[in-house]
């Protein structure tokens, strides 16, 4: 067993493996940590890098994997891409769920077969206010979006991000359980987490502090370089944040695991308490 | 020996100001070249500075506590993997050892006014002033006045020969001047200088592609040295 798999194994290091694929997106959120939008970099991961850096994961023993931008879905490859992660490990994919076409969703059938959940973000069960920080049409399109997923037997999560999801209205967040519910997402598929204080959110003054204290360890690979945890490799003002990189190499895999073995392992004591946003 | 002067070409104007951190190109510079803001400006050079708000975290332990970190730790901060491993070396090279710390800085200062870095030179002539060189070895070694009218030891004339062919050379270092250095320094002397001045060839091309600054408190000091 490699040391890697020894820290996961020990809960002290995430085991799912993330992926950047890509920052560029078709929406621009007022809370996006990677403040991606059409027209930003797509600084792509690369789908053949993606594959290569999976499998190696693999062996190291990490028992996950996930895959986030930007919007993934924006590219091509990407339901391919995902149903070959899905054939390696259980696979978690990221998105909004509005770029769903009829020739997409064909292209994502088979991942029905695999440990595959497809992660969408709705924040709020009415259209006015979901779609405030989301962007116009972006209620309607993920209510229709999701029954077709699930209709074609893929797994999906929903993930409900608030600015203070302890102060959420109970009455409202019924109503959102409700409305996942009807579209054939059941409760323990749903969650919640806090709008994370870093990007887009922290530069419109929302969100919770996020940094080397709060996060979970999970070893995130972008075009950039390894990152702490899928909250880090953030973009605030146009420039990439810097304070969770854990290296830029990125292959071997071995090399950026070991590293953020190494800082885990000098993490203080006490400092290990997650906000439970993974 | 036709040195030129390490400050001969036009010097940017108003650099004074303009360059408000560093103490030094290793953090664990003597002291002498002090930082005065914590306000960073925009770099003129092609990299952008990390500041320790944005510090990763296998750099953060070379951030000091108080002001800016060095430009050479603010820089190579862009790749932690690399700044963990270059800075301790860095470190260990050009910092205390079994050579004393003047019989060093003789070799970086020389080094790095034949090489012409502009940030190594006015940093390392002020470590150089603490750590007991004149003001008149200093203007020799960079080349301002006759390294002979001011050197008087043969130890430290074989030593500044050896490294002027070290760096301004190409193959090896020329029969005589080996032999000279060999007759004044020890086996292990030998290596380790060689390796300082090694080093610091490095650094100076490190520090002049990246055009790093050199602080404000260091040039201001050089002015009252007369060494500006």
């Amino acid at each position: 067993m490699s040391a890697t798999a020894d820290k996961i194994a020990e809960g002290q290091i995430g085991g799912r493996l993330w992926f950047y694929a890509n920052y560029h997106c078709n929406l621009r959120c007022t809370y996006c940590l990677t403040e991606s939008a059409p027209e930003v970099s797509r600084r792509e991961f690369g789908e053949d890098e993606i594959v290569e850096r999976a499998r190696e994961g693999k062996a190291l023993g990490f028992t996950a994997l996930g895959v986030t931008g930007g919007e993934p879905f924006v590219l091509d490859y990407m339901p391919e891409l995902i149903a070959t992660l899905g054939s390696e490990l259980p696979t978690i994919v990221l998105s909004n769920a509005t770029v769903f076409n009829a020739r997409r969703l064909r292209e994502m059938e088979p991942l029905a077969d695999l440990p595959v959940h497809v992660q969408i973000s709705l924040d709020h069960p009415d259209p006015e206010d979901n779609d405030e920080m989301r962007g116009p049409e972006n209620f309607r399109r993920v209510v229709e979006a999701v029954p077709k997923l699930v209709e074609r037997g893929i797994g999906v999560r929903i993930a409900t991000t608030l600015e203070d999801p302890a102060a959420a209205d109970p009455q409202e967040m019924e109503r959102l359980c409700e409305l996942h519910r009807s579209m054939g997402v059941p409760d323990e598929d749903h969650v919640v987490r806090p709008i994370i204080k870093r990007g887009r959110a922290k530069s419109n003054g929302m969100g919770v502090l996020a940094g080397f204290e709060q996060l979970d360890p999970e070893l995130t690979l972008t075009a950039d370089g390894a990152f702490y945890s899928p909250f880090a490799p953030t973009v605030r003002a146009g420039q990439l944040d810097t304070d969770l990189l854990v290296s830029r190499t990125t292959t071997p895999l071995r090399e950026p695991a070991e590293t953020l073995a190494r800082i885990v392992d000098g993490r203080p004591p006490g400092n290990d308490a997650s906000i439970g946003i993974t | 020996m036709g040195l030129r002067r390490w400050n001969e070409r036009v010097r940017e104007p108003a650099t004074v100001g303009r360059y408000l951190d560093s103490n030094g190109p290793v953090d664990d510079s003597p002291p002498g070249a002090t930082n005065v803001s914590d306000t960073r400006p925009a770099t003129a050079g092609p990299v952008p500075l990390i500041d320790a708000e944005q510090a990763p975290i296998l750099a953060r332990a070379y951030y000091p506590g108080h002001g800016p970190p060095s430009p050479v730790t603010a820089s190579l901060a862009h790749v932690p993997e690399i700044l963990e491993l270059t800075l301790p070396f860095v470190g260990r090279v050009l910092g205390p050892t079994a050579i004393d710390v003047r019989t060093k800085e003789l070799v970086i200062v020389r080094v790095s006014a034949l090489m012409e870095c502009r940030y190594c030179v006015e940093t390392h002539t002020a470590v150089a002033l603490d750590c007991g060189l004149s003001r008149e070895e200093l203007r020799a070694l960079r080349g301002e006045e006759e390294i002979e009218s001011v050197f008087a030891d043969p130890g430290e004339l074989a030593l500044l020969a050896w490294v002027d062919a070290i760096a301004l050379g190409r193959g090896s270092v020329p029969e005589e001047v080996t032999t000279g250095a060999r007759e004044a320094m020890g086996h292990a002397e030998l290596v380790e200088l060689t390796l300082v001045a090694a080093a610091t060839l490095m650094l100076n091309r490190y520090c002049s592609a990246l055009r790093l600054p050199t602080s404000a408190a260091t040039l201001s000091r050089l002015a009252e040295e007369g060494l500006g």
